[in-house]
């Protein structure tokens, strides 16, 4: 509560900067021109691990064709997935980095989120339930955007819990918290099993919301300490909390009204987590119109010891990004005004483990040879704005690393230049914008 | 007098008469019996996410929640990055529990005092000064519409109930 009155002073004080010299948080007197190439910024971790080989190689055909163009796969045991809602291949909406690289540290993933959303190398274990040490894109976006706006605009939506929860701010000196995206992970959040503690919670009236609040404040001033919530997590104002949960309790609504049976026009047998991630994405994308939006898929880890399943995910998981792009397109405020950014956040080995399929495929891991360090990107947006139909890179000249993402994505909404230069080592990734 | 047999006696009689005393005069030692509660100044934990989850649950259904119950609670914790605001739902959804202990709005009006003094006992773990028990008393006598409801929500969302 304390920590929301807080914010709304914060806010009174970026109110006042419009006419009075206001020193950023950066330590920069006046705000930078903004100089923004679109308003909001989609960036999808197309995760889990997937290899050159079965994606933009397409080794085995084409499993991704709402990505890419190229002849259908004839793999035995390949599901069938209906035809991409877009009307053409996002690559051609957009530039593909065919060869890019995820250049250094374990090729975990957790590592490669983290360097995807830090914009920094590191070599942290595997598969650590911490906030990362370097700042997040959340938190740049969040401290350095001028005008401050709040943790409604920026979000993380995630596959899965176990370390990604964690990525939503970092714990850094000058950023933490104060500065984190909201997360949700809306697998479990939007699940049978959470639905009894948390799908009918008492509303309250406004004025009986007032009233309470007197009381709270009464006990309050009566006892000597302030008490954050000690999990912390990010910070949203009064007004965003109560949007938020309005948000939460309205998809439980809507879950019971039969709206998520067909998600994303899928049949149920193809819900997978992947799929209802993407499906969430898009409810905060509609309800929020986000600037910034980062959402991930793992189910393409099947891999280890399915490679027909790991084939099959990336069917539906390609499906879903385009459904996602067709969405952002539908949405008023986001139409025409964002990039999209889709990345793996690392590769998968070359050589076979010894775990068979029922089709008798190997499985892959992903342990650090140079295919998994092997990956692509598509940055595709506004005509206009991003270089459309182009394909750079080659596998003797690869263009673009995971570190360069945190940049361009700062570079699109026009706060990049606020960043301390010491912080992030990547470039902007200019060969995609005109 | 010989000394010899001067002292033996001196310390007969005072032996006597101690035994005397202990006969004549019994005294029973024992500290005052007083209800301890404690202070709110003196609350210096802050409850983990885990604990002020349970101890919530308990205290509005007056039971210990199972193992189901807590794992389903902590999932939806653990799936939103803002701990206060999912903390908010899980704690509202509990208050619209039909298992809620919650005295109605008669049982409140008909004794204020008693009211206070429990919910101060429950939720707090002490009793109210006289400040306190006079500002709420006076904020029920005064406001028809507010509810135990209104007022356990803001209790196990003041600062105090955070710690132990």
């Amino acid at each position: 509560m304390k920590r929301r009155h807080f914010l709304k002073s914060s806010s009174l004080a970026t109110a006042g900067m419009f006419s009075i010299p206001y020193i950023l948080p950066s330590g920069r007197l006046f705000a930078q021109t903004m100089n923004r190439k679109v308003n909001h910024v989609v960036f999808c971790l197309f995760a889990g691990g997937v290899r050159n080989m079965e994606s933009v190689h397409q080794d085995l055909g084409n499993l991704m064709p709402a990505m890419l163009e190229g002849s259908p796969s004839s793999l035995d045991g390949l599901v069938s997935v209906p035809p991409p809602v877009w009307n053409k291949p996002l690559a051609e909406e957009g530039t593909l980095f065919k060869e890019f690289r995820y250049a250094e540290g374990p090729t975990g993933h957790y590592n490669g989120h983290t360097v995807a959303l830090t914009g920094t190398y590191t070599n942290t274990g595997l598969n650590l339930r911490a906030n990362p040490e370097a700042p997040t894109i959340f938190e740049y976006y969040l401290k350095h955007n001028s005008p401050a706006v709040t943790a409604r605009n920026a979000w993380w939506v995630s596959n899965a819990l176990g370390p990604y929860p964690a990525l939503n701010y970092s714990s850094h000196a000058s950023y933490g918290p104060m500065y984190g995206a909201n997360h949700i992970a809306p697998t479990s959040l939007f699940s049978g099993t959470t639905f009894p503690a948390i799908s009918n919670p008492k509303q309250f009236q406004f004025h009986e919301e007032e009233k309470i609040g007197a009381l709270r404040s009464f006990l309050n001033r009566n006892f000597d300490k302030e008490a954050l919530a000690s999990g912390i997590g990010n910070f949203n104002t009064d007004e965003d909390a109560a949007a938020i949960q309005g948000f939460i309790a309205g998809i439980f609504q809507k879950a019971q009204t039969g709206a998520y049976n067909t998600p994303l026009d899928l049949p149920q047998n193809q819900a997978t987590n992947d799929v209802l991630t993407i499906l969430f994405a898009e409810e905060v994308i509609q309800t929020f119109t986000p600037e910034l939006l980062v959402v991930n898929m793992t189910d393409v880890d099947i891999c280890h010891q399915n490679f027909t399943g790991y084939c099959n995910s990336l069917q539906l998981s390609d499906y879903a990004v385009g459904h996602l792009w067709q969405t952002i397109q539908n949405t008023p405020g986001m139409a025409d005004d964002t990039i999209m950014i889709i990345v793996p956040e690392h590769g998968r080995n070359r050589e076979v483990n010894t775990i068979q399929d029922v089709y008798g495929r190997y499985g892959l891991d992903h342990t650090g040879d140079d295919s998994s360090r092997e990956i692509f990107s598509i940055i595709l947006g506004p005509d206009g704005i991003v270089n459309k139909n182009i394909v750079v890179g080659t596998p003797t000249s690869p263009v673009g690393e995971s570190i360069d993402l945190v940049p361009t994505v700062a570079n699109i909404l026009g706060f990049d230049g606020d960043i301390p230069s010491s912080l992030l080592a990547g470039r902007v990734l200019e060969e995609a914008f005109v | 007098m010989n000394h010899r047999f001067v002292l033996p006696l001196i310390a007969f009689a005072l032996l006597v008469c101690s035994c005397s005393k202990d006969v004549q005069d019994i005294y029973l030692y024992e500290v005052q019996q007083v209800d301890v509660s404690q202070s709110g100044v003196e609350k210096n934990n802050l409850k983990s996410d885990l604990e002020f989850i349970s101890l919530a649950y308990s205290d509005l259904l007056d039971e210990t929640i199972s193992n189901q119950n807590l794992n389903r609670m902590i999932l939806a914790y653990t799936s939103v990055g803002d701990k206060e605001l999912i903390a908010d739902i899980l704690i509202r959804n509990l208050l619209n529990s039909p298992n809620a202990n919650i005295p109605s709005n008669d049982v409140m009006r008909s004794d204020v005092d008693q009211f206070i003094l429990d919910i101060y006992g429950k939720l707090f773990v002490r009793e109210p000064n006289e400040y306190e028990a006079w500002f709420l008393k006076d904020m029920i006598d005064n406001d028809p519409d507010l509810t135990p409801e209104m007022i356990f929500y803001a209790f196990l969302t003041s600062d105090e109930y955070r710690y132990f």
